[in-house]
């Protein structure tokens, strides 16, 4: 053939630095293999598959990180090669003339761009074209120093790939090759998120065939096409004994002992892999090499995390052994707590746990961060629909849905205005629809709509009033704040109270001026003292103070003499600090703050009555949405709920960054799905956690302290997410039991959206009646509410393992729970003043 | 491996809003201060290990809200405690006045065995303020803690952290005898058998 004279068989003496101009591509028609050469013919070798952003971690600092290509390509084999491997077959004598290869990306120099070429390529079989590259150094050893100098390894030398596609935990899929000569290659990290083409083929599947998986089920990643690839020239044959090894080209001998025997002691057959088997074929393998490079990486970071922070905080002690036998813990972990040195710190380090359940879960937030990323598809869709009552694990599908509230546009001030007829100024589109947006979208942050749209959301300005009405509203409103501004302030000056009142008073006062002092003063409008106290006997007269935290004063003393009988409660400060930022207007901050109050009422009691109701009540939602979750919450003496407490009290206000407050509160506010969609944001936050809370902490200690230190740890987007998914799961419940409890269906929605009239709703005092109408008839147990939250009152779940409730009740949806289906909990009240 | 004898003392620090909880708890435990700590809802408690005698000692401190309104809820973690700290800020008489009825509230929430002999350390706290503000003498406060069974009293400033790690050692040191005498009455602990037997892999 015509090419054939360029074949030349002598080894280069080292890798020439070849342009690339020349290698890039050959456009000659010929026969293929006769066309690729070695170095030394200066016609490269052929590249038939590459992968972008596959990385050796030589460290575990994420730092070191070196990015590269993972490749297959065509040449002729070394001659040395082949004589010095006896036991070649024929079959792999073809196989050690096609390599797999990963190369630095520094390394490539000119080449690079053809790599990037092949990578695009979006094609199922060798690109048409040949692109040629410079060849690369043929190894089937590994002894250089990780990660920097590329390497090749035939596949006739590859015994076997050790593959782990992305998982829970595992958020970088990787790859290892076993060589039949028993060395390990370091692993090599398919980081799919920056890997171009392993997006595309992701958006490509999705598009084409509904399907996200990859082979086995599993979410398609990069190792997958490698896969692919591998299987055109070798027989790739997945180990039946450990499902992360692919056998290349295996003998019998290895079939028999890995492919189709039938072991199934796979703890035994771990641990004889990757050493193992190339023990038996060259001698023993040096300790280290059969170490996974992944526990190496695993083995130095964990060690120094746990070393450190151990040494904060002292927990009680739990054995190593639960966590290491505990089948959620990642396999890489379990191991690695078996290990003699980790057992020893642990138990030097009693808080060793909790650490490791902090840490389990910043890898799988990690790695649903990167599911995020996952196309959603119809088919999803379909399974979350037809997902049965009570089966949490539908949790981590549903979160896919965070990609589409994504992309849902804050609502701007333009589109605001648009809502309304330029006219009259009155809303031309339906309530519903304009909650719908701010719930699902937000307001835009920085145009200023906020300002106007809060008044709605806080039914300041009712929505179907016109703009003069809301002129006039607004005029009358700033009157009577000052009137009530008035009122204290002569009292404190002329003091025509009691002495009792006189006293309650001053006390308040100082409790608002400290609270205010201590209120979100890393808000830049809070921050800084810029001028005199004006009171000298002020604690804070030294101090100075500045205009905004002067109008809070006034706001909240003002709010003291508006509702007397609840007066100023601390964590009111914290509710007020964003509207009043919003507004900066005292008058309008003080009536949306009203506004506010009168949700948020019911959380400042005396005693405690609302609090405690709404602890209850995600006491019922917890046993109806996750059982197990409950149980195990019960027997670590948590069913209190009273981790939730900061979080209910003033809404996330201390979790979450104050841009996401805001963002929060006004989806809270629009009563969008339920007037309660907070508790579904605390199931949201509870369920997020759920595998760490049971798997790790077992005390109400640790509870608490687990949960309260989630505070500024949260991404806000993903939890409204997983919370309206879990809002509909609830509602899916509640009418699947109904059906079964053969109730005549109510008609929810339509129970939603009736007017109800105004004695029907106290939220805060008594019970929502008007829909619990519809449970008590049956088995509902009446809660008793003055012994506080308690367990098993509202709902009898089914479940065999329910302690010391045998009789298996039908589950029945309490009324406190029915009462989460409500959008209309608050304001049906008299809105002209305070609720006495 | 000494650390095997480790034993956990709950600490309850209560007292009115403002009078410097937190920051004594910082002050104690990370020896930081800051003047703008947020007021505190709900509770947190911070761990610190301690010698105390040559034993190692785990104090649990339980930082809680100071409105009396939130302490209905405090029997959540009231339970088990093995010391109360009740403070005061000595610059403000109404915060010293409450003494007496947070330390009812907890000995009725907390329902310790033998109420007469349960610990109490009292700490008027920001004697950094100049002495002028001064509302609280020593004097008064010592008699009042004399009254109560002689509670031992400390003033310090969480600020400038004076007198703090003195408080401290006393707190732990009537912390560590309360658990013991406890653990010598032969147990009945009202927590939960599993709690209680974990804090027994010390006693010897």
């Amino acid at each position: 053939m015509a090419g054939s004279s360029n074949v030349q068989f002598t080894p280069p003496p080292s890798p020439p630095s070849p342009t690339a101009s020349f290698f890039d591509v050959s456009d000659e028609e010929e026969d293929e293999y006769n066309t690729i050469a070695h170095a030394a013919a200066k016609r490269g070798v052929r590249l038939l598959f590459s992968k972008s952003k596959v990385y050796v971690h030589p460290t575990p600092s994420a730092k070191d990180n070196i990015p590269g290509f993972i490749a297959l390509v065509q040449q002729k084999p070394l001659p040395s090669s082949r004589n010095n491997t006896p036991s070649i077959s024929p079959k792999n004598a073809d196989l050690s003339s096609y390599l797999l290869a990963w190369v630095p990306e520094s390394a490539l120099g000119d080449a690079y761009s053809t790599y990037v070429k092949v990578d695009l390529a979006d094609d199922d079989s060798p690109p048409r074209q040949k692109y040629l590259v410079p060849p690369l150094p043929e190894t089937t050893t590994y002894r250089d120093p990780i990660g920097l100098y590329a390497f090749a390894v035939p596949l006739s030398q590859i015994y076997s790939l050790l593959v782990r596609p992305p998982s829970l935990g595992w958020w970088f899929g990787s790859l290892v090759i076993n060589t039949r000569a028993g060395d390990s290659f370091p692993a090599l990290f398919f980081h799919d998120s920056e890997c171009e083409s392993t997006i595309l083929q992701k958006k490509k599947r999705a598009r084409e065939t509904f399907d996200p998986f990859g082979e086995d089920g599993n979410v398609f990643w990069g190792g997958d096409e490698v896969l692919r690839w591998l299987r055109r020239y070798a027989e790739v044959q997945r180990s039946n004994v450990d499902s992360t090894v692919y056998l290349i080209n295996p003998s019998e001998e290895d079939q028999l002992s890995f492919g189709k025997a039938h072991i199934t002691d796979t703890s035994a057959a771990k641990s004889k892999e990757p050493s193992g088997p190339s023990a038996q074929k060259s001698g023993p393998a040096p300790h280290d090499a059969g170490m996974d490079p992944f526990m190496k990486a695993i083995k130095e970071t964990r060690w120094k995390v746990l070393e450190q922070l151990s040494k904060i905080t002292t927990f009680t002690r739990r054995t190593a052994n639960e966590i290491a036998d505990n089948p959620r813990v990642p396999p890489q972990v379990r191991r690695l707590l078996k290990t003699p040195e980790i057992q020893t710190l642990q138990e030097e380090f009693d808080s060793a746990r909790i650490y490791l359940a902090r840490w389990a879960m910043s890898i799988s937030e990690q790695s649903e961060r990167e599911r995020n990323q996952r196309i959603w598809t119809a088919k999803d869709v379909l399974e979350m629909e037809n997902s049965s009552v009570g089966d949490f694990e539908i949790l981590d599908l549903e979160t896919g849905k965070i990609s589409i509230h994504e992309r849902r546009k804050p609502v701007t001030r333009k589109e605001w205005e648009g809502f309304f007829d330029p006219h009259t100024g009155r809303l031309q589109v339906t309530v519903e629809e304009v909650k719908e947006r701010i719930f699902h979208g937000g307001l835009d942050p920085n145009d200023g709509v906020r300002k106007e749209a809060w008044l709605y959301l806080l039914e300041v300005y009712p929505w179907d009033s016109n703009q003069d009405e809301r002129q006039a509203l607004m005029n009358s409103r700033r009157d009577e704040y000052i009137r009530l501004k008035g009122a204290w302030w002569e009292r404190m000056v002329e003091g025509d109270s009691t002495a009792e009142q006189q006293e309650w008073w001053k006390e308040q006062r100082n409790r608002i001026e400290k609270d205010v002092h201590r209120t979100d003063r890393m808000i830049p409008l809070f921050a800084g003292e810029d001028i005199p106290h004006p009171d000298p006997d002020s604690p804070f007269a030294d101090t100075g103070t500045n205009v905004h935290l002067e109008q809070m004063k006034d706001m909240l003393l003002t709010y003291n003499e508006y509702n007397p009988d609840l007066g100023y409660v601390q964590g009111m400060s914290d509710l007020l600090a964003p509207t009043y930022a919003v507004m900066q207007d005292d008058a309008v901050a003080f009536w949306a703050f009203v506004g506010f109050m009168k949700r948020m009422e019911r959380n400042f009691l005396r005693d405690q009555s609302g609090m405690r109701q709404q602890l209850l009540t995600l006491d019922h939602l917890v046993q109806l949405m996750d059982p197990k979750l409950y149980l195990h919450l019960q027997s670590a003496d948590s069913t209190n709920f009273f981790f939730f407490f900061r979080m209910l009290l003033v809404w996330y206000k201390r979790e979450f960054e104050w841009v996401d407050v805001l963002r929060l509160w006004e989806a809270l506010w629009s009563d969008y799905l339920t007037s309660n969609f907070h508790l579904f944001i605390a199931l949201a936050i509870l369920e997020k956690h759920r595998d760490v809370i049971m798997d790790h902490l077992k005390q109400f200690d640790e509870v608490l302290k687990y949960i309260n230190e989630l505070s500024n740890t949260m991404d806000l987007i993903p939890i409204l997410a997983r919370a309206e998914s879990l809002f509909h799961r609830f509602e899916r419940s509640v009418q699947a039991i109904d059906k079964k409890n053969n109730f005549p269906a109510p008609p929810l929605s339509a129970q939603q959206r009736k007017p109800t009239t105004r004695s029907q709703t106290q939220p805060s005092s008594s019970h929502p009646n008007s829909t619990s109408n519809i449970s008590t008839n049956s088995n509902a147990k009446s809660p008793d509410r003055s012994s506080g939250p308690s367990p098993s009152r509202g709902i009898s779940t089914a479940l065999p393992s329910t302690p010391g409730d045998n009789q298996p009740d039908p589950k029945v949806i309490s009324p406190e729970l029915r009462a989460l289906l409500r959008k209309d909990d608050f304001w049906n009240q008299n809105s002209d003043g305070p609720s006495t | 491996m000494s650390s095997r004898k480790k034993v956990l003392l709950k600490v309850i620090i209560l007292g009115d809003s403002g009078v410097g909880k937190t920051s004594l708890m910082n002050q104690y435990v990370n020896k930081k201060f800051s003047a703008s700590y947020k007021a505190t809802i709900g509770a947190d408690f911070l761990n610190k290990e301690v010698l105390v005698d040559d034993r190692l000692v785990t104090m649990q401190i339980w930082d809680t809200a100071g409105q009396e309104r939130f302490q209905s809820l405090g029997v959540a973690f009231y339970r088990g405690a093995d010391c109360c700290v009740l403070v005061y800020d000595v610059n403000n008489s109404k915060s010293f006045e409450a003494l007496d009825s947070w330390r009812d509230e907890f000995l009725i929430q907390a329902s310790p065995r033998d109420p007469e002999s349960f610990p109490f350390v009292v700490i008027g706290n920001k004697i950094d303020v100049e002495e002028s503000k001064r509302m609280i003498s020593s004097k008064r406060a010592m008699t009042f803690c004399q009254s109560k069974g002689n509670i031992p009293y400390f003033e310090t400033s969480a600020k400038e952290a004076v007198n703090v790690e003195q408080a401290f050692e006393v707190i732990a040191r009537s912390a560590l005898a309360q658990e013991e005498t406890e653990e010598f009455s032969g147990e009945y602990n009202p927590i939960n058998i599993h709690d209680n037997a974990e804090r027994d892999g010390c006693a010897c």
